[in-house]
């Protein structure tokens, strides 16, 4: 990339401020003043941004190298203050590039790059090293070893307030257990008080991060969370910026920093999904703005008593007669086929003309003559032909068959609502066709007009239609009339200013971002984005939470602003998660967890929108956080995640991301409400279950008491009532064996898959064809799987030893569906 | 009653139990079916000109919770009622809902009377005897007869002559639960007439109206019981007495005509031993609220909606019924029948009855 990309950024408010003015404040002074947007706004605060920013970089040090990270945080009392110490298994950092990655703002790898990562200001942790130094006035103390240094070095380093620059007090090299990685060690005034949201921080990084291992270890604490995978993220592709998402200031910097010549070149250099045709695109929208289309008029008609030909002959002199009368047909002819033409339509036309007469009879047709042919054929289009040759200065006298007005009456009928009455859009359509006739007076033969001047016209010929016609001519009109005419209206083909051109000017470069804006192009790539996928969310809450049901949901990607994004969303329910109070929400944006300002965050906002009664949790009042054992966490994954603040802690409302954080967290609710619902069935289930089961007995013994009989066999009428699946046992003596039958009656309204397996304690004969027998210790298992469709029946068959014992098991159905009598 | 038919009724009981016994050995799910006992499923039958139920069956199976505690409530009636019949005792239908109480199960055990109530009437359905047969009787009777009738009573203190008229006090003769019991020995009757509340019953014995007509006057006592729609039918069947049916003028009342000529819904299984098609309908007819200028209230919705069910209703699906129901929608009013005392206490006796009467050509 090229060094302008450092103010690509759209979070660098602060940045670029800090940057312009670090010779006019100190950089104290202007931590001091912001500490607050920078998360160090009080002890408890700072400590917690402290670690945040610390892990982020450690986590992100290790993943650059491919190394799954294994990170480990201390934090321990040391007098007044408290002892920070972050160790992470990352490649090390060079002697030259660790000062000024802990020592100096603004300095990092990640600052320039259009691709997801954790930090991106190079602000946090040298922020962090400098809170340190103000509340304690000690030293960071890095720790590195580079991947195969023998040794590792250990520096002790203060950032000069002043300059801004890192000061490395003591440098020597120590020994170290680690073979490479980084440790910092932060003294600072700090507390724990804010003990909850550092332990969801380190907790919810766990989380998103199933690959890393992290550990903490506090004064009273220590808690370990080991890896879930050893998948490292995707590797991330730095992109170029996308055309929808930058600014008019980046543009212009861009400009002026660019090694192409052309417009066109500067776009697909330049920018990500644009190439030619995406260029020239832009570049017609960018000519709309910057030049203005042409007006397109119908060209006369037979009817129109107007004679292109003799118009062309009469401004041709000295031709001869027969090229003069070719040249004159071939221009009258290629007008006709026109259905509109505008003036460079003309003289492109003009030209054609003129260069096959000039190869038919040898007679060269000079500029002059050219242009004396588009104007007197261009004078007749626009119906002005009689002007210049009378009085220009006399008023224009329109008479009913004026075809500018003719052509624009239709035009505004078409585009008005028909309540408006031919009269009027006559009347409008005349004093329109006058503004067109003022414009060929001020010397804009061409009709050239920008959308914005169009609209002046009719805005104009609207309002003198209200006031003399006394009709309205409303809002909604006025946009329709001037749209169909800028839609009849041509683009010109005026070659686009070079890129030395544009420079500096700042009204062109505004319509080049208009029309990069309106320009369809595709949405940028997502492989600078690295989702945590469905799969490890789930292994990530799996992790971290002992729930019953998990599901997870990763969107597409979209765009905001020309950044892509991705939105996922995961849902934890149930098992050890309290079940007071209202649901966990955990926000994550770039895998970094967001533990403040959880009200001011989009996020938050979605959670509370959805209508979580439809997905089976409760809801008091119907909106709001749900209550319940849930842990909803949502993962943003941008190039640009909007912030509302520079500490960031909350997503900003921007619509497209809020739209796709719903969707993605209904995703991931739908399977929860499945889940539930199934869950809600199999209680009813077991609760019928266990009425009947006391019910059904109970009537068979008053039956039999009635009736004076044995009491019946209830099992087939109870597993039917059910719908179960009923595994039923006969044994038949067969001489000196017994045949067991082991039958499977479905009587559910779904095909049900089992897998049976009988132990026996003597090798069976005569199995089943699909069924398998393997001997272990002196026992035989018989592996029986069998698919039973609704109201059917299967049966496994064998002989055994008539000492034999039994003992079935069978999986594949719920036991709350299942009826065993063997 | 005699022991044979006592033997019987067991035995139709017990097969009932053992039809639920086979089910279960068949590995069917235990079930019993009885007809829909709504008005949408009664029918009329030509050949007895009663209504009873038709084709529609509601069955009870163990299939649900629901379903099964009431076949296992059924099974433990069934053998409380065959011990009762061993034993020869009888019981009354509140008594069976107390005594669920005792039995050993508490999901046996009844919630509310009209679950024992609609229990027995679907062994009365499924098993084809009647409850009286089953020896249960409704906890009060209560209904009466005032009038020139002399029957010999079976009681269980032995056979008692009794006449309805010169043998009893003010009240009347009290009909006992199972009238079959009953044995007509003599009647100077010339008709009946069934009266629906106590305040007007009372009346025409005070003005003596039983002996100046020769009429029963049989008191319904609101909606009739079944040993009152029983003797009425056998009056009428035996005796061959006209019937009449005096009420208030209002849907409810024309209910209670309605369950003593055509049957009631919901012991339909039983029209035919229990109705009277020929009885006729006195008043209060919404014609006589404007004829004879009546005091009146007006209709609540719940008299309007009953009204308007009573004209979907097929018993009254006949000319004379829905041109007096359309009649009352439209006015709007009802009257008692001790409105006519408006017009003085005896106008009932000697001008609205002898009117009436008259006109529909009982005397």
């Amino acid at each position: 990339m090229t060094s302008f990309q450092s103010t690509l950024e759209d979070e660098v408010g602060i940045a670029e401020e800090l940057a312009e003015n670090q010779q006019a404040i100190s950089i104290a002074e202007f931590f001091e003043k912001n500490k607050h947007m920078l998360g160090f706004d009080s002890g408890a605060r700072g400590l917690v941004t402290a670690v945040k920013e610390a892990v982020d970089n450690a986590l992100d040090a290790a993943e650059e190298a491919g190394i799954a990270p294994d990170i480990y945080v201390e934090i321990e009392e040391a007098g007044d203050y408290y002892r920070l110490i972050v160790e992470d298994n990352g490649p090390g950092l060079t002697k030259e590039s660790l000062p000024k990655v802990f020592g100096k703002l603004l300095y990092g790898s990640r600052f320039h790059a259009r691709e997801q990562s954790r930090g991106q200001q190079g602000i946090g942790i040298s922020a962090a090293v400098l809170y340190a130094q103000l509340t304690s006035g000690k030293p960071a103390k890095i720790t590195s070893r580079t991947q195969g240094a023998s040794e590792a070095q250990y520096f002790e380093l203060i950032v000069d307030t002043d300059a801004n620059e890192p000061e490395i007090s003591v440098e020597e090299t120590s020994s170290w257990d680690r073979p490479h990685g980084t440790r910092i060690e932060l003294e600072m005034e700090a507390n724990m008080r804010a003990r909850g949201q550092l332990h969801d921080y380190i907790k919810h990084t766990a989380v998103v991060n199933p690959h890393a291992r992290l550990e903490l270890r506090e004064p009273k604490n220590h808690f370990k969370f080991e890896r879930a995978t050893d998948q490292l993220p995707a590797e991330t592709e730095e992109i170029r910026p996308h055309p929808h998402g930058v600014e008019l200031g980046t543009v212009m910097k861009m400009l002026t920093a660019t090694d192409s010549q052309t417009i066109s070149g500067f776009l697909q250099e330049e920018f990500t999904r644009v190439g030619k045709k995406t260029a020239e695109s832009i570049i017609d929208e960018f000519r709309d703005r910057y030049y203005g289309r042409e007006m397109r008029w119908r060209p006369p008609t037979a009817r129109d008593d107007v004679d292109i030909g003799a118009a062309v002959s009469a401004a041709t002199a000295n031709k001869g007669a027969d090229a003069t009368a070719a040249f004159a047909e071939a221009i009258a002819d290629a007008v006709a086929d026109h259905d509109r033409i505008a003036h460079h339509e003309l003289v492109a036309a003009v030209d054609v003309a003129a260069e096959d007469v000039e190869a038919d009879h040898g007679t060269t047709f000079g500029d002059t003559v050219r242009e004396n042919a588009v104007e007197a054929v261009w004078l007749n289009v626009i119906d002005a032909a009689d002007d210049a040759e009378t009085d220009a200065d006399a008023t224009v006298e329109h008479t009913a068959e004026s075809r500018l007005v003719a052509d624009l009456q239709a035009l505004a009928d078409d585009a008005t609502s028909t309540r408006k009455d031919d009269e009027v859009i006559y009347a409008f359509a005349e004093r329109l066709a006058a503004t067109f006739e003022d414009e060929h007076e001020a010397e804009n033969v061409r009709h050239r007009l920008t959308r914005t001047r169009l609209r002046e016209f009719v805005d104009r010929a609207a309002a003198l239609t209200e006031e003399y016609d006394d009709v309205t001519f409303g809002e909604t009109a006025r946009e329709n009339v001037t749209d169909a005419v800028w839609d009849v209206m041509a683009t010109v083909p005026d070659d686009p200013p070079l890129v030395r051109e544009l420079d500096n000017d700042r009204d062109a470069t505004s319509n080049l971002v208009d029309g990069m804006r309106a320009a369809d192009i595709m949405a940028p790539p997502t492989r600078c984005l690295a989702p945590i996928t469905e799969e490890l969310i789930t292994a990530g809450l799996q992790k971290e939470f002992d729930a019953d049901f998990y599901a997870s949901a990763t969107r597409d990607a979209e765009v905001h602003s020309g950044d892509p994004f991705i939105v996922e969303a995961g849902i934890a329910y149930g098992g050890e998660i309290a079940a007071e109070g209202s649901a966990d929400v955990m926000r994550f944006a770039n895998r970094v967890p967001l533990v403040y300002q959880r009200g001011a965050c989009a996020t938050t906002d979605v959670v509370k929108s959805i209508g979580w009664r439809n997905y089976g949790l409760d809801q008091p009042g119907g909106s709001g956080v749900p209550n319940g054992p849930a842990v909803i966490m949502v993962h943003v994954a941008s190039t640009n995640v909007p912030f509302t603040s520079e500490s960031k802690d909350a997503v900003a409302n921007v619509p497209e991301i809020e739209d796709e954080i719903e969707l993605a967290i209904r995703e991931a609710a739908r399977e929860l409400k499945s889940y539930l619902n199934k869950r809600r069935s199999m209680q009813q289930r077991r609760k019928k279950q266990n009425v009947l089961g006391k019910i059904l007995p109970e009537m068979a013994e008053k039956v039999a008491e009635v009736t004076g009989r044995e009491e019946p066999d209830i099992d087939d009428a109870v597993a039917r009532i059910m719908n179960n699946v009923l595994v039923e046992r006969s044994v038949k003596e067969n001489g000196d064996g017994q045949a067991v039958s082991v039958t499977v009656e479905n009587n559910s309204n779904t095909t049900e898959s089992l897998e049976i397996t009988d132990i026996l304690t003597a090798e069976p004969t005569n199995l089943s064809e699909d069924a398998t027998v393997v001997e272990m210790d002196g026992e035989w298992f018989v592996k029986w799987d069998i698919n039973v469709s609704s109201d059917d029946e299967a049966a496994l068959e064998y002989v055994v030893a008539n000492d034999a014992t039994f003992d079935l098991d069978i999986k594949g159905v719920e036991s709350e569906k299942l009826t065993v009598s063997a | 009653m005699s022991a044979d038919n006592d033997q019987q009724a067991r035995e139709q009981l017990i097969d009932l139990a053992a039809q639920f016994y086979d089910q279960f050995e068949l590995g069917e799910i235990p079930h019993m079916s009885v007809p829909t006992r709504t008005k949408n499923n009664i029918e009329y039958d030509e050949e007895t000109g009663v209504w009873v139920y038709g084709d529609r069956e509601s069955t009870r199976s163990a299939n649900s919770v629901r379903g099964a505690r009431k076949l296992l409530k059924a099974v433990y009636t069934i053998e409380f009622l065959a011990d009762q019949l061993e034993e020869d005792r009888s019981s009354t239908l509140r008594e069976l809902y107390y005594l669920s109480e005792s039995w050993d199960n508490n999901e046996a055990q009844f919630s509310d009377q009209d679950e024992s109530n609609g229990l027995i009437e679907d062994l009365e359905i499924v098993s084809g005897v009647t409850r009286e047969d089953f020896h249960m009787r409704p906890e009060e009777s209560g209904a009466t007869i005032m009038g020139p009738l002399h029957l010999r009573e079976q009681t269980r203190r032995g056979e008692r002559e009794i006449h309805c008229q010169k043998d009893v006090g003010e009240g009347g003769y009290q009909i006992p639960n199972n009238p079959d019991t009953i044995e007509f020995l003599n009647s100077e009757a010339d008709f009946v007439l069934a009266v629906e509340t106590g305040g007007m019953r009372d009346r025409l014995v005070e003005n003596g109206f039983d002996e100046e007509y020769n009429a029963l006057i049989v008191h319904l006592k609101g909606q009739p019981a079944r040993a009152t729609r029983r003797i009425i039918k056998r009056l009428h069947d035996e005796l061959d007495l006209p019937v009449t049916v005096f009420a208030d003028g209002d849907p409810w009342s024309y209910r209670i005509y309605g369950s003593v000529a055509y049957g009631s819904i919901k012991s339909a299984h039983l029209s035919e031993y229990l109705a009277t098609p020929a009885a006729q309908y006195i008043g209060i007819q919404p014609a006589d609220i404007v004829e004879y200028d009546l005091p009146t209230d007006p209709l609540s919705d719940s008299d309007i909606n009953a009204l308007e069910s009573e004209l979907e209703d097929p018993r009254f699906q006949t000319d004379y019924w829905e041109e007096q129901i359309e009649l009352q929608l439209e006015i709007g009013k009802k009257s008692e029948q001790q409105s006519l005392a408006a017009r003085g206490l005896d106008f009932v006796t000697e001008t609205y009855l002898p009117e009436r009467l008259s006109e529909m050509g009982v005397i």
